[in-house]
């Protein structure tokens, strides 16, 4: 018997791979973030907390895909950090993920809306 | 161990899976964790909290690991370079061996032309390019007698010919490798 506590992590682990990629978009939108300034965020919320070995390579890729911009950045005696933002494609990927994001969870929201045994309705039948 | 020891072990280590990357991004990837591992450190300092580089490094996962992330997306996504198309299926079953073989060939063959073609401006008469009357045979290179029924083709044009091509094979010699050590 599965504990509710491991139902909980092993849930958001799978659904955080899948939205792995609209989750660190959509963090740096209207945001130039470095490394563990994103990571703090996202570990600030319950289901998006990532690790290191996640987040850096994923940027690195989102880096290669031209969804975001990395560039180095010295500020006063701080050390050099790389700061990320997106780009227009990364703005256009982030719309476009946010669509269906949206879409999913109404479809979800209408199925949890429909018991049986009657067929299911979508909204507006 | 200490802390800093261990980072740097931990950094060593990710250097070594890394080493399929260009240098230049590898310098990069590292560069950037280091920044962010003695970031966390020094805020825990601020704070008064314990540091336990070994609880920071977990995050990152081993070396191994987070080195193949980024390779492998790297592998899969990077275009050969132009001209370099062909070398794709090759580059599949691409050995440690064939690699040795190319840089072998490859360098020996830019050395010998650049020191022919430097050879030439120290010994004139002995260094050349010789070919008999129908072209059936020649013989480049220096030389203490000048081959029976031949003729010097090149004269002085042998020296910027040969450390023209010399450098352009050691260039492509380059390029090949680092094409054949993304993935071997």
């Amino acid at each position: 018997m599965e504990l509710p506590k491991d139902i909980e992590s092993k849930w958001d682990a799978q659904l955080r791979k899948g939205t792995l990629e609209l989750v660190i978009l959509a963090a740096l939108k209207g945001r130039r973030l470095y490394g563990l300034e994103l990571l703090g965020q996202l570990q600030s919320l319950e289901t998006t907390a990532i690790t290191e070995g996640t987040l850096y390579p994923l940027l690195d890729r989102l880096k290669r895909d031209g969804l975001v911009d990395a560039h180095w950045q010295q500020e006063g005696e701080t050390r050099p950090r790389k700061y990320y933002q997106l780009t227009m494609k990364g703005e256009g990927k982030l719309s476009d993920l946010t669509t269906r994001w949206r879409k999913s969870t109404q479809d979800i929201e209408i199925l949890l809306h429909n018991p049986g045994p009657g067929p299911i309705r979508p909204k507006g039948d | 161990m200490s802390d800093r020891e261990m980072i740097h072990n931990y950094l060593q280590s990710l250097m070594r899976f890394l080493s399929r990357l260009d240098r230049e991004d590898a310098d990069d990837v590292l560069r950037e964790i280091e920044s962010h591992i003695y970031d966390v450190m020094e805020m825990r300092e601020e704070n008064g909290q314990i540091i336990d580089a070994s609880a920071i490094l977990e995050g990152f996962g081993q070396p191994r690991d987070l080195a193949s992330q980024y390779v492998d997306h790297i592998l899969k996504g990077a275009p050969p370079p132009r001209g370099f198309k062909a070398i794709q299926s090759v580059k599949r079953g691409a050995t440690s061996g064939l690699r040795y073989a190319t840089a072998l060939v490859g360098y020996v063959t830019a050395a010998t032309l650049i020191i022919v073609g430097l050879y030439k401006l120290i010994d004139p008469d002995a260094v050349g390019f010789w070919a008999n009357e129908s072209g059936e045979s020649v013989v480049i290179g220096a030389l203490t007698e000048v081959p029976a029924g031949t003729h010097e083709l090149m004269g002085w044009w042998l020296t910027p010919v040969a450390l023209g091509i010399g450098i352009a094979a050691a260039y492509l010699t380059s390029r090949l490798l680092r094409v054949l050590k993304l993935k071997s």
